[in-house]
C-alpha cells in the first residue's frame, strides 16, 4: 500500500497534503507495509508512482469552493470533485494516466482513494498552513489513518 | 471594444485564461494569457541564507526542479567565487541530459502528440496520451514509459532525490559516481539514442510524411519573424548548462552575445495596461508592441530559438538531423549559417533534434574519464555578493540573480524563467490562431479552440505550477462580450 502526499510545500496551504503524509510517516509503527511518498503532481508521474501496489491513497489540497477552509473530505476517482494536483499541465491528468497504465499492463492499485483538505490560499509563498487548515492536519491525518487500518 | 475570454483551466481553479479583444470592427485587436500569479517568492527568500537556494527553488514547480536547481547551484559558484572541478561539471551535466531526455520525450508523446499524431480536429477525449498510445502502438506506450523510468533512475541517483535535487553545491556537487555507476550510465545513454533516433523516425512517418501536417507546419497560421536567444558554445553551438547568451536576428544575423551576468543591461520588461504580465524584450531593439520583424524587441526563447541561434549542433546525429530540419523547411544557408526558421510548429521537431543531441551529449559526458573522479566540490573562497546563474530550461532561458550580505544572507532575488521569455510570441501565436477563425465579429466555433490550444501548447509552457491545465481535460470556455459587456454569446467545452 502506498500514501502519496501531493502539493507544492513552498504555496501555503497546497503543502497540506505533504504536512499530513509527512505527519503519517512519523506516527507509523517500524514493521508497517505502508509506502510514504511525497510528489508535486501528476498525471504520468503519479501514476508511475502507484505502480506494483495493490492501494493508495492521495493526500491532496483542494480548492473546490464548496465548503470552509479545512474541511476534508474522502473521494475516489469517480467522484465529479478532484483535488488540486491530480492534473499536471505537464503530463495529464491521473485518469488518463491510469488509463495508460491499464493498456500498457502496469500492475496498478485496485483501490485508489483521495483525501483532499479545502485550502484557503494556493498562490502565496510560504511554508507556513493556513489556520484553519493546520487545525485540520488532526483530522485527515486520524481519516488517513483509519482508512489505512492503523487505530 | 468585444472582450472573448477563454479559459483553459480546471474547474478547481476560477483564474487563468486567454482573453481575446475584438476592435470596432470586430477583428481582433489583442490576445493574451492571464496566468495566476504566485505572490511574494522575493520576500520568502530574502532574509535567507543563498546556499538554500538551490533546494528552495527547485521546489517552486513540479515539471522543472531540476533546471531550477542547476540555475540556483550555478549562481552560488557565483556568489561564492568557486569554480567547480570538472567533474562536478560533468554529473551536472549529465543529471541535465537525464531531465532534458525525460521533459522532451514526455512534451512530444503527451502535449504535441495528441495534435499530430491524432489529429487537431479529433474530440479532446483522444486528444491525451491515451489517444497517442492506441494510434501508435502499446509498445511506443511501452518505450516511452521505460524512457521515463531510466532517466528518472538517473535524476534519483545523480542528484540525491526523486523529485527534488539536492546534490548541488556551490563549487560543485555532494557525490561522485564510480566506474559501475557509471557502466550502467552508459547503458542508459544507449537506450535513449535509440529512443531518440525512433521518436524522430515516427516524427517523419507520421507528421512530415503527412501532407495535410506538412501544410499545417509550413502555414503561415503559425509564423512569426522574432529575435531568437539561446545559450551557445564557444563555437556557436547549443549547450544547454552552460555557455554565452546569443541573440540572432529574424534575418539571421547575429545582434548580441553576452554573459548571461548582463542579462539586465540587455532585456528589460515591459509592462502593458491591458495585462498584468511583464513582456521581456531586447533593449537594443526596442519595445514595438506584439508584432515580429527586425524593428519588434519581441524575442523567442524554445527549442525552435535554440535551433536558429546555432551555427551547428555539438554531437554528430543531431547535427545530421539539424541540417535536414533547415533543409526540409525551406532555409537558405547565408554566410555559412541557416536563415532562422519561423514556423511555429516545427518547434515540435526541434523539440525532439534536442532530444537527440541530449542522447548523445550523455554518452560524450559519460566517456569522459573525469567522471568518476572523486574530486567533486572546491571549497567556497569568498562571498562576492552577487551570483546569477543561468541554463536552457526546457521550455526557454533559465536566469536566477541572487545578491547577498557579506555573511551570504539574500538581500535581493530576482528570476526570468523559461516561460516568460516567452510571453509575447505566445500571446502573437494565439492571436493568428484566433485572426484565423474570428472576421468582422463573426465567430467560427468550429476547431477554434484547438488551434488555439496548439499555438500555445507549442511553446511547452509552464504556467506556473499553480495551473495545471491538462491536455483533452482542458474545459475551455469563450465568452463573447459587446462593446458594453454584456456577454453576447458563450463557447463552452467541459472537461473530458
Amino acid at each position: 500500500m502506498i500514501v502519496v502526499g501531493l502539493g507544492n510545500s513552498l504555496l501555503s496551504d497546497d503543502g497540506v497534503g505533504l504536512a499530513v503524509a509527512a505527519r503519517l510517516q512519523a506516527t507509523l509503527p517500524p514493521d508497517s507495509e505502508v509506502t510514504v511518498i511525497e510528489l508535486a503532481a501528476g498525471g504520468l508521474r503519479l501514476m508511475e508512482a502507484l505502480v506494483g501496489h495493490q492501494r493508495a491513497i492521495i493526500v491532496d489540497a483542494m480548492v473546490s469552493g464548496t465548503g470552509p477552509p479545512g474541511r476534508v473530505a474522502l473521494f475516489n476517482l469517480e467522484s465529479p470533485q478532484a483535488t488540486r494536483n491530480l492534473f499536471c499541465a505537464h503530463d495529464g491528468d491521473l485518469s488518463t494516466a491510469l488509463a495508460l497504465g491499464r493498456d500498457l499492463g502496469l500492475q496498478l492499485p485496485d483501490q485508489i482513494e483521495i483525501i483532499g483538505i479545502e485550502a484557503a490560499e494556493v498562490e502565496l509563498f510560504s511554508e507556513t498552513l493556513s489556520e484553519p487548515v493546520a487545525a485540520a492536519v488532526p483530522a485527515a491525518l486520524a481519516l488517513l489513518r483509519q482508512r489505512i487500518g492503523l487505530q | 471594444m468585444t472582450r472573448i475570454s477563454i479559459d483553459p483551466i480546471t474547474r478547481l481553479e476560477g483564474h487563468g485564461k486567454i482573453e481575446i479583444f475584438l476592435d470596432e470592427q470586430g477583428e481582433v485587436a489583442n490576445t493574451y494569457f492571464q496566468i495566476p500569479e504566485l505572490r511574494g517568492f522575493e520576500q520568502f527568500c530574502v532574509g535567507r541564507q543563498a546556499e538554500e537556494m538551490p533546494v528552495i527553488t527547485d521546489r517552486i514547480c513540479g515539471v522543472c526542479p531540476e533546471a531550477h536547481h542547476l540555475a540556483a547551484t550555478k549562481a552560488l559558484d557565483a556568489l561564492y567565487a568557486v569554480e567547480p572541478p570538472p567533474a562536478a561539471k560533468l554529473l551536472r551535466e549529465l543529471l541535465y541530459m537525464a531531465f532534458f531526455i525525460t521533459d522532451h520525450a514526455t512534451h512530444f508523446y503527451a502535449l504535441g502528440g495528441p495534435d499530430f499524431i491524432v489529429g487537431p480536429d479529433a474530440p479532446p477525449s483522444e486528444r491525451n496520451l491515451l489517444g497517442v498510445i492506441r494510434k501508435v502502438g502499446l509498445d511506443i506506450g511501452k518505450e516511452v514509459i521505460a524512457c521515463r523510468s531510466r532517466n528518472h533512475q538517473v535524476i534519483k541517483l545523480l542528484g540525491g532525490r526523486g523529485i527534488h535535487p539536492v546534490a548541488g553545491l556551490p563549487g560543485g556537487w555532494s557525490r561522485s559516481i564510480n566506474p559501475a555507476e557509471r557502466d550502467e550510465l552508459k547503458e542508459v545513454a544507449r537506450r535513449n539514442l535509440e529512443f531518440a533516433r525512433f521518436s524522430l523516425d515516427i516524427f517523419q512517418k507520421v507528421v512530415l510524411d503527412n501532407p495535410g501536417y506538412l501544410e499545417l507546419i509550413t502555414a503561415e497560421t503559425f509564423k512569426h519573424q522574432t529575435y531568437y536567444i539561446g545559450l551557445v558554445d564557444e563555437r556557436n553551438r547549443p549547450n544547454f548548462y552552460h555557455g554565452q547568451v546569443r541573440v540572432v536576428g529574424p534575418e539571421g544575423r547575429e545582434l548580441l552575445r553576452y554573459h548571461p551576468d548582463q542579462y539586465h543591461e540587455q532585456i528589460a520588461e515591459r509592462v502593458e495596461p491591458w495585462s498584468y504580465l511583464k513582456f521581456p524584450y531586447l533593449k537594443a531593439v526596442g519595445w514595438r508592441g506584439l508584432v515580429d520583424g527586425p524593428e519588434s524587441g519581441v524575442y523567442t526563447s524554445s527549442p525552435l530559438s535554440r535551433l536558429n541561434v546555432a551555427d551547428a549542433m555539438a554531437t554528430p546525429e543531431a547535427q545530421a538531423e539539424f541540417e535536414r530540419f533547415f533543409e526540409t523547411l525551406g532555409s537558405r544557408k547565408v554566410e555559412g549559417r541557416y536563415q532562422p526558421v519561423h514556423l511555429r510548429l516545427a518547434t515540435h521537431w526541434a523539440r525532439l533534434i534536442e532530444m537527440l543531441y541530449a542522447a548523445e551529449r550523455m554518452a560524450e559526458l559519460l566517456a569522459d574519464p573525469e567522471i568518476t573522479s572523486p574530486l567533486v566540490r572546491n571549497p567556497p573562497q569568498a562571498v562576492t555578493g552577487r551570483g546569477v546563474g543561468c541554463v536552457e530550461a526546457p521550455r526557454g532561458l533559465l536566469t536566477h540573480h541572487y545578491e547577498s550580505d557579506q555573511r551570504g544572507v539574500l538581500t535581493r532575488v530576482n528570476m526570468i524563467v523559461g516561460t516568460t521569455n516567452n510571453y509575447a510570441p505566445m500571446s502573437m501565436s494565439i492571436k493568428q490562431a484566433a485572426q484565423h477563425f474570428i472576421k468582422a465579429g463573426q465567430v467560427v466555433e468550429e476547431g477554434m479552440l484547438n488551434r488555439i490550444e496548439m499555438a500555445f501548447r507549442l511553446y511547452d509552457p509552464c504556467l506556473s505550477c499553480a495551473t495545471h491545465a491538462a491536455v483533452g481535460k482542458m474545459p475551455l470556455t469563450v465568452t463573447i462580450r459587446t462593446a458594453s459587456g454584456a456577454p453576447l454569446r458563450t463557447l463552452r467545452r467541459d472537461a473530458a
